[in-house]
């Protein structure tokens, strides 16, 4: 059987970032649990610089996923074996669900950087403000940030929904991303 | 679109869709079971108890930036110690450790879903223990936190049922689908 789909490394780039996403969510939503952050309670320290650096990783995750998905376009191509609406809707579903990645990682990081809170990357390299501390840009980055990872789970759905529709097809465009 | 021939360059049916439903649960549990571990390891054991926990700080502004009341802020601090004083000394380790295992199953699911997908029979056959033994752990799971406190069973009897019978659910399927592969194999005529 002729070999088709993405390449391994962005097969595994592919389901490091889905695992990720996922632990964002739901790790976000204890850690907003939290006691707020004092010099008696540090229980946010933690959970939160590793929110950032996952966030900031994953940008770098998807650039280079999408470099190695340039590269090695798999075959036969989405508007070969797919109606024209849904190899457009496919396209629009990976466009907005991959912007919707950058600029929740991006605001999240804006936000970070006016709320005076520091960030590490991987607890090694201090990491350089992008503004002072001003509580309006950081209420407005951290709007854009909340409304983007809502609108990133909601374009998270169409896309498992796409791949649940091909699965159950058993048409074979889901094993692009399910091979070994 | 896709001709009905090149269906047949793949694998079964139900290979397929059990294979993607797989990969999801999968994703989805190596998010929560890291999250518990993580939960665990941070508020398992708070530093003070109730008694000598020190007042909450919640300044006007921090809460305005957090959406938060007064009094969800002071309930917030009284929240840490939810799993704590609901615990027996041997829970944090216990459930930790049932995490660590979830978190391995997880990503063996992963692993053993996309090999469904992409058709190895290896994988219908290594499907069934490895969903089984993960409704074997939420059994274990459950069995732990049936013997704790009110508070930590209210926050996971529930989840760990569900998942239960997912799994349940799912190595069912792939034993029906092992089956049915073994039984389409008998019935190829034999080569001379």
């Amino acid at each position: 059987m002729q070999k088709t789909g993405y390449s391994r490394t962005v097969l595994i780039l592919h389901w490091l970032l889905a695992i990720s996403i996922f632990f964002l969510f739901v790790s976000s939503w204890w850690m907003l649990g939290l006691p707020l952050a004092s010099a008696e309670y540090r229980f946010r320290e933690f959970p939160f610089q590793l929110h950032k650096n996952l966030g900031m990783t994953l940008v770098a995750v998807i650039i280079v996923m999408v470099y190695v998905r340039s590269k090695h376009k798999p075959r036969p191509k989405l508007s070969a074996v797919l109606s024209p609406r849904m190899a457009k809707l496919a396209v629009v579903d990976h466009v907005i669900l991959y912007l919707m990645i950058f600029a929740s990682c991006l605001s999240g990081y804006l936000s970070s950087s006016y709320s005076g809170w520091g960030t590490t990357l991987w607890w090694m390299v201090e990491l350089p403000y992008w503004g002072h501390e001003n509580e309006e840009l950081n209420i407005l980055y951290s709007d854009i940030h909340l409304w983007t990872c809502w609108i990133l789970l909601a374009i998270i759905a169409v896309h498992v929904s796409g791949a649940l529709y091909h699965a159950f097809r058993n048409d074979g465009i889901v094993r692009r991303m399910f091979h070994l | 679109m896709l001709p009905a021939p090149a269906r047949e360059t793949g694998g079964p049916a139900w290979a397929s869709w059990l294979g993607v439903i797989a990969v999801l649960l999968g994703v989805l549990l190596a998010a929560w079971h890291s999250n518990e571990w993580m939960k665990l390891a941070i508020v398992g054991e708070p530093p003070y108890t109730i008694e000598t926990m020190p007042e909450a700080d919640c300044e006007a502004d921090e809460l305005e930036e957090e959406g938060l009341t007064l009094a969800e802020c002071r309930q917030l601090a009284l929240n840490v110690h939810s799993i704590s004083i609901s615990s027996p000394d041997w829970f944090k380790g216990f459930h930790m450790r049932i995490s660590a295992a979830g978190l391995l199953f997880a990503l063996a699911t992963v692993f053993i879903g996309v090999a469904l997908v992409d058709y190895r029979a290896w994988a219908a056959t290594a499907a069934v223990p490895l969903f089984g033994g993960f409704a074997i752990l939420d059994t274990v799971a459950f069995t732990g936190v049936v013997n704790t406190g009110p508070l930590i069973r209210e926050m996971y009897l529930w989840p760990i049922l569900l998942w239960f019978f997912i799994h349940l659910t799912i190595a069912v399927a792939a034993y029906a689908g092992r089956q049915n592969e073994r039984e389409a194999a008998a019935r190829l005529p034999r080569a001379p």
